[in-house]
């Protein structure tokens, strides 16, 4: 599909897509929440379980007492689920999990907080035994988006708005999140008691329902959502499930935001169907010696077609006036996930989509990828005049992609020689193991003069 | 068969700094061998039990807070399971999860009626 194509089909889809969209969307972002959970006898939980349930029960408690709670709800909840794991292998696990969960961390946080008060002046309470909880799946998902929020304060440094998530409301440990992150967990763990110091400081007054807040900090959340995946995007080899699991969070997270109204906007949209495309394709990136696969060679059977439909209806829903920085990414990314084959690719149509993003959003990195779009369209020749104009606005010296694009082109022009120099260069600054091993694999096939596998 | 009372003593240091993950990894383990353990589609028997509780004596004149042993041995639950022998249960013990922990169990025969 060109671009014009893909325009015109979008003016035409996206008003009744958008109703329909309105009817199916709770369907649809619960797609990943059903589970036989009665195997063999054994009940056997939802995935990630525990985790989930100390963010809902994390979020709903400080919501409930305060953001300045925070630490003390993280202490209860704890608990909650040590207990939740000793009691239910005799009990069996309850039907509702959330509430089970909730009512025990809320008594010992109570429990807590008279200890507490008694300490400091004595103001009464609300005794434990008669504090119905009340709440429903809807007040749970505008608590988890509250703290989504509150995690996302534009005060925080970025690493500290990802470490909250990952701690608050992904339920991760200090250890997990510095696995995740590569980082030492003396680092992460210096760094969270910072960022949670912050975050007890500015939060007191957060008015989620406020629309100005809202719109004003909602790009902040989806960049840290988009960070998250991206963390696990860059680098999920086989052995670290748990930076692959950082995906799966990135879009558990984006789906909670699309299951309210006033966050599910055109940008959620977007990065939802950004994360889809880019998941789809996954387990197809890394063959199994870690060493990266690039598209030409990618076993597009075993792209994830559930995930490619679920994007594709969610781009389907952006309307023209709505066209954003993700909308363009995930537009690009979908013409590779719905062509059939790599021949089919309609590199005009990624050319102007890549034009586009540029025009909107600079960057030497969304150059470097226009000129790959234009060398496949438009020829070697015309990409590298537009290389070469790129290099004069950006320092490309130490890119290791610039280096590896010039290598295709100088390929494609028969300059040899210079596309094997590029190569060297790009192998010599690159810090990606992985990536080393591309650029190694391709500078032995240039030398083999086998000069035709390009990709 | 012989019925055996599995006392489990100790192992909940360990569960304070465990993440939700491990936590879920680890409450699957014992979902599993109890499983095992029952030797069919009936639940065992059995209770977990709160770490605090009372000694009392001498009919109420003293009570302490108890119980009695060191932290790292109060039992933590226990359940009742059916062997052949104490060779039988004791084997069966052997894959319980609560030695990832170094928490141990204590097999006591139940008295019958031979």
């Amino acid at each position: 599909m060109d671009l014009l194509k893909l325009e015109r089909w979008l003016a035409r889809t996206s008003h009744a897509v958008s109703q329909h969209f309105k009817k199916g969307a709770r369907y649809l972002s619960g797609f990943f929440y059903f589970r036989d959970v009665n195997t063999n006898n054994i009940q056997i939980p939802e995935e990630h379980l525990f985790r989930n349930e100390f963010a809902k029960a994390v979020a709903h408690l400080s919501a409930k007492y305060g953001h300045n709670n925070l630490e003390l709800a993280e202490d209860a909840v704890q608990e909650a689920l040590i207990k939740a794991m000793q009691v239910w292998p005799y009990d069996g696990i309850p039907k509702n999990t959330t509430g089970w969960i909730v009512r025990v961390a809320q008594n010992k946080l109570l429990d807590q907080l008279r200890r507490n008060k008694k300490l400091a002046f004595p103001e009464s309470l609300p005794d434990t035994q008669d504090d119905v909880i009340e709440f429903n799946d809807d007040l749970l998902k505008d608590d988890l988006v509250k703290m989504m929020f509150a995690c996302c304060n534009p005060t925080l440094s970025e690493e500290q708005q990802v470490i909250l998530t990952l701690k608050i409301l992904c339920g991760l440990s200090i250890k997990e999140i510095s696995s995740a992150l590569l980082k030492s967990e003396e680092a992460i763990a210096k760094a969270y008691t910072r960022a949670k110091k912050k975050f007890k400081e500015e939060e007191i007054d957060l008015k989620i329902r406020d629309v100005k807040v809202i719109s004003s900090r909602i790009n902040v959340v989806l960049k840290v959502i988009y960070l998250l995946f991206n963390e696990g995007y860059k680098s999920a080899t086989h052995e670290q499930l748990i930076r692959k699991e950082l995906c799966q969070e990135a879009l558990r997270l984006n789906r909670i935001l699309l299951e309210l109204e006033k966050t599910n906007s055109a940008y959620t949209r977007s990065l939802m169907s950004l994360m889809c495309f880019h998941t789809a394709r996954l387990i197809t990136r890394i063959d199994a010696n870690g060493v990266p696969i690039s598209l030409e060679f990618q076993n597009r059977s075993k792209w994830d077609r559930r995930l490619i439909e679920e994007g594709n209806f969610y781009l389907n829903t952006i309307s023209h006036d709505q066209i954003n920085e993700y909308f363009l990414q995930a537009a690009i990314i979908s013409i590779h996930t719905n062509s059939r084959t790599y021949k089919d690719t309609s590199w005009s149509s990624i050319c102007a989509l890549y034009q586009r993003l540029y025009n909107m959003k600079p960057n030497a990195m969304v150059g470097l990828n226009h000129v790959i779009a234009l060398q496949k369209s438009a020829g070697a020749t015309i990409a590298k005049s537009h290389l070469n104009s790129l290099a004069k606005l950006y320092n490309y010296k130490k890119t290791p992609l610039y280096h590896a694009v010039l290598s295709e082109l100088e390929i494609d022009l028969d300059n040899l020689n210079l596309a094997q120099v590029h190569l060297s260069t790009a192998i010599s600054l690159t810090k990606s193991e992985s990536e080393k091993l591309f650029f190694t694999k391709k500078l032995a096939q240039l030398f083999d003069g086998n000069a035709s596998s390009k990709s | 068969m012989k019925q055996y009372m599995y006392l489990f003593r100790g192992g909940d240091e360990g569960y304070t700094n465990l993440s939700p993950e491990e936590m879920q990894a680890h409450m699957m383990k014992w979902t599993e061998w109890m499983k095992v353990i029952s030797q069919n589609d009936d639940p065992v028997a059995g209770a977990p039990l709160h770490g605090g509780g009372k000694i009392v004596k001498n009919s109420g004149a003293l009570i302490t807070d108890g119980p009695f042993a060191e932290g790292k041995e109060i039992v933590g639950g226990y359940v009742i399971v059916e062997a052949s022998d104490l060779e039988m249960a004791v084997d069966m013990s052997k894959a319980c999860p609560i030695f990832d922990f170094n928490g141990f169990v204590e097999v006591r025969e139940v008295v019958g009626e031979n």
